[in-house]
């Protein structure tokens, strides 16, 4: 009785919840090849470079206005870029709290607003190398070569983070990014 | 649980599309401004028609993905909706599934064999889940069928169909359980049949 009832009524159970709708999902995976294209594939002096950037700068610039008038779990309102909460996130992690957030966790939010400046910051200098008033200046060219060692170290960061915190509160956070479901373990709290 | 998926199918694809067709449009925003900049640059004059022409597509495009975009937001809030509207449907019908079964005074096992009638198994399979002979299954049903006053499988499923159609002729006056919202209750109640 006790399993059928429990699987029947659904709420001690596991809870999938829709967390990432599909504007989001589509805009992250683009991004991520973009970066992938521009930083493996494509000739850095190429004109297809260049656009690629423009799609990336373009992308961004989609997500924020999305963050202003999207639903819920997309905006901003709902990951505010808070060191405290973060401090408070990891305080809590170490005590051993397993709260699952059902947008982004406070230092994953963080590290979204990290990699959305260095991606807008790439696309600036990129840009600026082809205006004639900066072309061939070199502190431009250089900073837009470091912020893109800084986004791929952001990068490996971004994708441990998410590695971690799918071992710790057992939610696979990739499988959501896909399907756009975040399945909540029973004993868990959300946010 | 494989309700738990139907409200969202075709409503999830239709989103999916928007947001597709969301991306695409900003990207032929972007080229068409990229255009408009690059001809600026080179040519300095923004009074030529096939400049204006080319800013004019550029604005309409982006204000057309800030329609799709609220158009999208609209659908969203639609289907998470209609989707706590079931988890609310379902948590009641638990209850009054529950409820039903107290005042019959089921044993344990009858009450398990009886959501297994509900869910649609035949006695054969409801004996394999429970590891028991189908005998006894048989005999367990007719002791359900008995405490409810019901003559078999139907009348006893049509119950609670029953208890479920009323909630929506009286408006949620049904019996014990007036307490889901309106408002929640309408729309959940007329899918219903898809069950």
């Amino acid at each position: 009785m006790v399993v059928v009832a429990r699987h029947y009524s659904g709420r001690e159970s596991a809870r999938e919840i829709t967390v990432w709708d599909p504007l989001v999902r589509l805009i992250h995976w683009s991004l991520a090849l973009t970066i992938l294209l521009n930083g493996a594939f494509l000739d850095a002096e190429s004109k297809s470079h260049e656009w690629v950037g423009y799609i990336a700068l373009a992308l961004v610039g989609l997500r924020l206005v999305w963050a202003l008038i999207g639903p819920k779990h997309a905006r901003l309102s709902a990951f505010p870029p808070s060191p405290v909460r973060a401090i408070k996130h990891i305080r809590a992690m170490r005590a051993g709290d397993r709260t699952v957030y059902l947008s982004h966790n406070p230092i994953g939010a963080l590290m979204v607003y990290n990699i959305w400046l260095s991606v807008i910051a790439i696309g600036l200098t990129g840009y600026m190398m082809t205006t004639i008033s900066f072309f061939g200046v070199e502190w431009v060219e250089e900073a837009h070569e470091a912020i893109f060692g800084w986004l791929m170290f952001s990068i490996m960061l971004h994708v441990a983070g998410v590695l971690f915190d799918t071992w710790r509160t057992g939610v696979n956070l990739v499988r959501a990014m896909i399907n756009g479901r975040k399945i909540i373990p029973e004993w868990h709290d959300v946010i | 649980m494989k309700l738990r998926l139907w409200p969202g199918k075709t409503k999830e694809r239709r989103a999916t599309i928007l947001a597709g067709l969301i991306l695409l449009q900003a990207l032929c925003a972007l080229f068409f401004i990229g255009d408009v900049i690059e001809d600026f640059r080179e040519d300095g004059h923004l009074d030529n028609p096939h400049l204006l022409l080319e800013s004019v597509a550029a604005a309409a495009l982006i204000a057309g993905v800030v329609f799709l975009m609220i158009e999208l937001r609209g659908l969203l809030s639609r289907m998470s909706d209609m989707q706590i509207g079931l988890e609310i449907a379902h948590g009641h019908l638990a209850e009054v599934i529950e409820n039903f079964f107290d005042e019959w005074n089921l044993t344990i096992a009858e009450r398990d064999v009886a959501i297994m009638i509900l869910k649609g198994l035949d006695n054969d399979a409801i004996a394999r889940v429970r590891n028991t002979a189908s005998g006894t299954v048989r005999a367990q049903a007719t002791n359900i069928y008995s405490k409810s006053a019901t003559d078999g499988r139907a009348q006893f499923i049509s119950v609670f169909v029953e208890e479920l159609m009323a909630g929506d002729i009286r408006s949620g006056n049904g019996r014990g359980h007036a307490s889901m919202p309106h408002s929640r209750e309408k729309p959940t109640a007329k899918d219903r049949p898809a069950l």
